[in-house]
């Protein structure tokens, strides 16, 4: 039983590293734009075909795949940025916040559809980073998993020192914590913003991209990730790089250890997705703006 | 502003004068089923590509009762409420005289009500819940098996298998819900234990689950796969990748259509060598004169096999063309009359619909559904190809495992 409950918190290790990577990017976005982006899973859902494409057409080799699926995708954040969220900070439109959450809910379905009727309804597998399966005592793990895993938290620490370490990420902190005064201080609030969707689309796209060959490439692959994401971030305070971290290797620990240890176990699969919800309802009750979030939150 | 009137008001007579006689001459059948998320639109593409197939040959043999046919197919998305407006559009906008089609069962449940509301005969072409024939509309058929009539069939081949402790993993819609309990009741009955346990449609993660049947003592000698869609090619995966099934030990059966899709090798690999599935059509028997002229015009057209649900839909459109013609008529009712007199050479058999009431699901239910076990013996072969396990009169050979 030890030894069971030891593997099921690898996995669960092991899917949180993966729900950190997409849920990093919303994080980013919603720290600097203050924008909830309801077509993040969207993105997501492109970075996996661009590099399933981009491996299957061109033949690149899977990490090339994915770290040019990531740039294109950074380059559509960026059009998005441009296209349909500037007006926010240029004053066109009123209502904020109802604005991001139509436009960006817009998106997604068109995003949707568009993927639907471009790259059809066949579900499809991006090639395996590393073939073959290791074994951990009597069971086996595929290298797969495990090989995502590494490059998640390269990436994750890849975006940590940028944010922590560069001019660029003061450029983004400063934003993120007053527009005002960063502009002040000599630092273009827009150009950062373009900066923050671009990165996090571009981070989003690492996470569909590298689960391509583990949960497999559909037009509606981001829908139920999306939703994780949304649970991380409140989870861990919106806006906390840290926060958000934690709370995904939480919520991967607390589903995969959640579904077994379920007093009905022919029901713990069934409820696999609320135990994260349940998690939060609780977390919230105790502490309402997550476990390591700031109170002011909304655009100004 | 008066001469803008005269002619908008002139636009609106030559509109309603050419409408009509553009409807005159052509008779509208109506088409349901996914084409977009959350449901399963790889199905609904397959359908609606079979459906177009049998329109454009109605009409290269003259169409029918002198006129042209015409598919209007309508997007039902898997939501009950989207399949209940998609009729209403079809019969009240369109004026389908027919609607034929749909894939989910808990659609197709939502379907059937405006279908009897409306009276407009509705030929459900591949969704299985026992419920849609066994509420017994008289505007309601059927040529997709009941849960009940197939996986009886299916049930019987995991006794005679030899197989003694089954764990089965269940998608929570209406159709998985159904086929569990026909499952469990017939192995029940047979004395084979059995685990089951459900999950949402939209899991991607069953290591967790999958890792403690591993580990079970007595360990299961059968998973069997309750799933539709991604979920299922993601059973099929993660069972291999952690070493459970389809092993020496434990042999996987996986029930959805994706298992007879090509991309299931794409998704698969090395895991789905071995895996069980179920057909309602195999090459090797012969079936009737139109089987392999279908196939062959639907690979030539698609450049992929056809699975059960496209020759359900086909088929599904034939029967109309077929009634219509018997009917002299659009008349609902005349239409109802000439289906339930139906004898159709279809492309699996003749196939009928039952007037019986005994069990509930026969009524207007071809009770002919023919139902294969069969098992993919080397990667990348095509369903066609696969080994055919059940019935025993056709079977091709044993089990085999890894």
């Amino acid at each position: 039983m030890t030894e069971y409950l030891l593997l099921q918190a690898l996995n669960g290790l092991i899917i949180g590293l993966i729900y950190a990577l997409m849920a990093l990017g919303l994080t980013l976005i919603f720290s600097v734009l203050k924008i909830v982006n309801f077509a993040h899973g969207e993105l997501y859902m492109l970075g996996a075909y661009f590099s399933y494409y981009l491996a299957k057409l061109f033949g690149f080799p899977p990490v090339l795949a994915v770290l040019s699926s990531m740039i294109i995708v950074f380059f559509i954040g960026v059009v998005i940025e441009v296209l349909f969220l500037r007006p926010v900070y240029t004053g066109a439109v009123e209502r904020k916040d109802e604005y991001a959450i139509l436009i960006t809910f817009g998106l997604s379905i068109f995003l949707q559809n568009l993927a639907l009727f471009v790259f059809g309804p066949w579900t499809r597998r991006s090639p395996s980073f590393m073939s073959g399966t290791t074994s951990v005592y009597s069971l086996s793990i595929s290298n797969d998993r495990l090989f995502v895993s590494a490059l998640a938290v390269v990436f994750m620490i890849a975006t940590l020192v940028i944010i922590g370490r560069t001019f660029m990420g003061k450029g983004l902190r400063a934003v993120s914590q007053d527009r005002e005064a960063a502009a002040i201080a000599g630092i273009n609030p827009f150009k950062m913003n373009l900066l923050a969707f671009g990165a996090g689309s571009a981070l989003a796209a690492a996470g569909g991209a590298l689960i391509g060959p583990i949960f497999l490439i559909f037009p509606t692959m981001g829908a139920m990730p999306v939703i994780k994401s949304f649970v991380i971030i409140v989870l861990g305070g919106m806006g906390s790089i840290k926060g958000c971290i934690i709370a995904s290797l939480i919520l991967g620990e607390a589903e995969s250890l959640g579904s077994v240890l379920f007093p009905d176990l022919t029901r713990g699969l069934a409820y696999k997705n609320a135990i994260g919800l349940l998690f939060l309802v609780v977390v919230l009750l105790v502490k309402p703006t997550g476990l390591f979030g700031e109170k002011h939150v909304r655009m100004k | 502003m008066k001469k803008l009137i005269l002619l908008f008001v002139c636009c609106l007579m030559a509109w309603g004068v050419t409408v009509p006689a553009n409807a005159k001459g052509i008779i509208k059948i109506g088409g349901v089923g996914p084409l977009s998320a959350p449901g399963s639109f790889e199905s609904g593409k397959e359908m609606k590509m079979a459906m177009e197939q049998a329109i454009e040959e109605i009409n290269a043999a003259g169409g029918v009762l002198g006129k042209e046919v015409a598919l209007v197919f309508e997007d039902t998305q898997g939501l009950p409420e989207k399949g209940t407006a998609a009729m209403e559009r079809l019969v009240l906008k369109h004026k389908a005289v027919a609607v034929v089609g749909e894939f989910h069962s808990s659609v197709a449940k939502a379907e059937i009500e405006v279908a009897n509301r409306l009276k407009v005969p509705l030929i459900i072409a591949e969704a299985w819940a026992d419920v849609i024939t066994a509420k017994q509309y008289k505007y309601v058929f059927r040529i997709a098996p009941a849960n009940s009539l197939f996986y009886r069939k299916i049930a019987n081949w995991i006794h005679a298998a030899g197989f003694k402790n089954v764990v089965m993993i269940t998608e929570n819609s209406d159709y998985g819900i159904g086929v569990e309990r026909v499952i469990r009741e017939q192995l029940k009955n047979a004395g084979i234990k059995m685990t089951s346990i459900t999950a949402e449609r939209t899991i991607q993660d069953f290591t967790p689950q999958l890792l403690r049947f591993k580990l079970a003592t007595p360990r299961p000698d059968l998973l069997f796969g309750i799933f539709t869609g991604a979920g299922e090619l993601l059973m099929v995966k993660q069972a291999h990748e952690i070493g459970f099934a389809p092993t020496k030990e434990t042999a996987l059966f996986a029930v959805g259509t994706d298992a007879l899709h090509k991309e299931f090798w794409e998704i698969t690999g090395q895991s789905g060598q071995y895996v069980l599935t179920k057909t309602g059509y195999y090459p090797g028997i012969k079936f009737t004169e139109k089987t392999d002229p279908f196939i062959k015009r639907f690979k030539e057209k698609y450049n992929r096999e056809p699975t059960f649900a496209a020759m359900e839909a086909y088929e599904a459109v034939y029967l109309v063309a077929h009634a219509l013609k018997r009917a002299g008529s659009t008349d609902p009712d005349a239409l109802v009359a000439a289906l339930e007199k139906t004898r159709f050479t279809g492309l699996r058999g003749v196939i009928r619909f039952s007037l019986d009431r005994e069990p509930a699901y026969m009524y207007h239910q071809w009770p002919g559904t023919p139902a294969f076990v069969i098992q993919y013996t080397q990667v990348n072969q095509p369903y066609t190809d696969a080994l055919l396990l059940w019935p025993k009169a056709h079977s091709n050979g044993q089990l085999m495992k890894p």
